[in-house]
């Protein structure tokens, strides 16, 4: 692995217009991973989904170096019935930017590096990608702005790759009072690669992020997304995760509430069939008073699959009038389906407001029988049960243009 | 329109319903009381099919074998149990869950579905004849409901679907005495000619406002006593020990 990780790492240097300070970031990140490797349930953060186990069983040769292929766009695969701005990446690279429903001077997307804000040392897969992510795209939305339509990022990949490790990152800065709503749709046509994602966002007071992932294609990928979130003052960041469509996927979020009224939501779904391995691991740091937290996590486990939450909630010594909630729940429908729950809670306040729960069982039969003895048979009647208990997470999205959309992707009806 | 014959069920190996015979033709009201542990829920939810049973004898139903139809068959056919407990359904609004379940049963029996604006203007009225509150239709079925809105909306649910039989299982109980008349008024507007009705009770209350035809006493998964309505009133003086 070291090797190519070295030669896949020269290529991309040379391959790139990177400044000196640059590749020397980059380097150091480089060696930071190869002396720790992906991570194993060796490590406590992994322990129940095992990434370096899953790559060396679904890839072989792995490789890094993401070459600059020919795309074609196609059209077709723009989510109808919401307008909306556009980032594309295909296979890794952006192909396109399209912000056309703002006004040009109200946001900047800069390329330039930046060595603060960097997360270098967050986990070995965030120093992976930092040296191996190609561009390093920063959007800043300007003061006192809100974004007319949400902003869709595409993240396709195409059936050109195979066994390729892809590293995106994206930078948010969100002036005060300003307001972006992202939605993460990937699109996979590829199989057996390492998709890898980081954004980091920092937002001023009172500014609103809303941060919306779908991963709802049926893929062979595994893939990794880190989020790092800083709010000041008053600001809020709400997340939706719709967990479904990759056999491994891991959804991390950091999100230190620096602010006094600050906020954080993670709400998230995992609706899991044939062999599925999916987790969320939040950390929610409370770091100021009257600081609120809620998240909420539902599991659907089919055959074989497995899902997983760990969710920390953080509470320091100045954090006073703390406000920390998280709830998780799952439906098993098959006897060899596995959820996992690990709350924890530090809390060095004591006036505080926190609470979690946990709880998991099979679809209850006697509603089945309930909804059948009027006059609908077994898949109905359990459609409808996993219907309504999912459908409470997705009531949760503030944005009701985006919760429709949400709705109709996943086939629920009210 | 049913006819049951024999019938024994069992559950885990220990035996419920012991020989239990009982016929009810079109029209009729019969009303089975009997005391805890009786058996009375077990034929309730035998007779719509709830599984976990372990069953013989003949059960015929408008002329076929009630054990070969699924649940949902069972109710496409007219059969229809309201309750003792309804479920709690979380993230299922009430009246999209009528309107999905009234569908279904039209679809089965060959009948046009009816569309948002028909069910809508059948839904209210029904409601409003048994004084069913309209806001709780859009709520979450029977999830924050109170005891007595659940057995109403069970009885609303019934008039909507009109069964040919229908097996009210402890509606009764938890009712205050304006709610009893109300859901009494539900059942005796689906009297007809051809519609059945089983009622299952621990008392006589009820069936002061539901006049039944025929009243047996069921104990011990039996049924021990027939009679006509004037049968409950003996049995709410004497109680059930008399009949053991």
């Amino acid at each position: 692995m070291e090797k190519q990780l070295k030669t896949d790492f020269k290529k991309t240097i040379d391959s790139s217009d990177y400044s000196q300070k640059e590749i020397i970031v980059k380097e150091k990140c480089l060696n930071e991973f190869i002396r720790s490797g992906f991570p194993s349930k060796k490590n406590e953060d992994w322990k129940f989904l095992d990434i370096n186990q899953a790559i060396k069983s679904k890839i072989d040769n792995l490789n890094y170096f993401n070459e600059n292929l020919p795309n074609e766009l196609d059209p077709k695969i723009y989510i109808d019935g919401l307008e909306h701005n556009k980032i594309i990446f295909i296979n890794g690279r952006i192909e396109k930017i399209d912000f056309k429903y703002e006004e040009s001077d109200k946001f900047e997307i800069k390329d330039q590096f930046d060595n603060r804000g960097l997360l270098n040392n967050v986990n070995s897969l965030v120093d992976l990608n930092l040296a191996l992510a190609t561009k390093y795209y920063k959007i800043l939305v300007k003061e006192h702005y809100s974004f007319k339509k949400p902003l869709i990022i595409y993240n396709i990949t195409t059936n050109k790759i195979s066994s390729k490790n892809i590293n995106i990152r994206l930078d948010f800065d969100l002036k005060s009072n300003s307001c972006l709503k992202i939605i993460d749709y990937s699109i996979d046509k590829s199989e057996k690669n390492f998709v890898n994602i980081v954004y980091n966002f920092s937002l001023e007071k009172d500014a609103i992020i809303k941060n919306y992932k779908l991963d709802t294609a049926e893929n062979d990928n595994i893939k990794y997304s880190y989020n790092n979130f800083n709010l000041d003052t008053n600001s809020v960041a709400e997340n939706f995760i719709l967990s479904l469509g990759s056999s491994f996927i891991k959804n991390e979020i950091n999100c230190n509430l620096n602010g006094k009224y600050s906020s954080a939501f993670v709400n998230g779904i995992f609706n899991l069939d044939n062999n599925k391995s999916h987790e969320i691991k939040t950390s929610i740091n409370h770091l100021n008073e009257n600081t609120k937290s809620y998240q909420l996590i539902k599991s659907v486990l089919g055959q074989n699959t497995k899902s997983a939450f760990q969710g920390k909630i953080f509470v320091k010594s100045n954090a006073q009038k703390t406000d920390g909630y998280q709830l998780s729940k799952a439906i098993l429908l098959s006897d060899n389906a596995e959820f996992n729950a690990k709350p924890e809670l530090e809390i060095y306040a004591d006036d505080v407001k926190c609470s979690h729960g946990s709880a998991s069982g099979s679809l209850n039969q006697d509603s089945i029988f309930y909804i059948m003895s009027r006059g609908l048979n077994y898949n109905e009647a359990k459609e409808l049960l996993i219907n309504g208990f999912l459908l409470d997470v997705v009531e949760k999205i503030t944005d009701n243009e985006i919760k429709n959309l949400i709705k109709n992707i996943m086939g629920l009806k009210e | 329109m049913l006819k049951i014959n024999n019938l024994n069920a069992k559950i885990e190996n220990k035996s419920i319903l012991n020989k239990f015979s009982l016929n009810i033709n079109p029209g009729e009201v019969h009303a089975i009381m009997g005391p805890n542990g009786s058996g009375k829920s077990t034929l309730s939810n035998i007779l719509s099919g709830k599984k976990g049973y372990e069953v013989t004898g003949d059960v015929v139903f408008d002329g076929s074998d009630l054990f070969k139809l699924e649940t949902e068959e069972r109710a496409h056919r007219g059969i229809f149990l309201a309750f003792q407990y309804p479920l709690e359904i979380p993230g299922v609004n009430t009246n999209i869950f009528l309107k999905t379940s009234l569908n279904a049963v039209r679809k089965a029996r060959g009948e046009k579905e009816l569309d948002a604006i028909e069910f809508l203007k059948l839904v209210k009225e029904k409601a409003k004849e048994l004084k069913f509150d309209e806001e709780k239709l859009n709520r979450q079925l029977n999830v924050g409901f109170s005891g007595g809105e659940k057995k109403k909306n069970e009885i609303l649910q019934m008039t909507i679907l009109n069964p040919k039989l229908s097996i009210l299982d402890e509606t009764d109980s938890g009712l205050d005495i304006d709610a009893l008349r109300i859901v009494a008024d539900g059942v005796n507007s689906l009297r007809k000619e051809n519609n059945s009705f089983l009622i299952i009770t621990h008392y006589q209350r009820l069936l002061n406002y539901i006049k039944p035809d025929f009243v047996h006493v069921l104990m011990n998964g039996k049924i021990v006593k027939s009679g006509g309505a004037e049968l409950a009133i003996e049995l709410e003086k004497k109680g059930y020990e008399s009949f053991s």
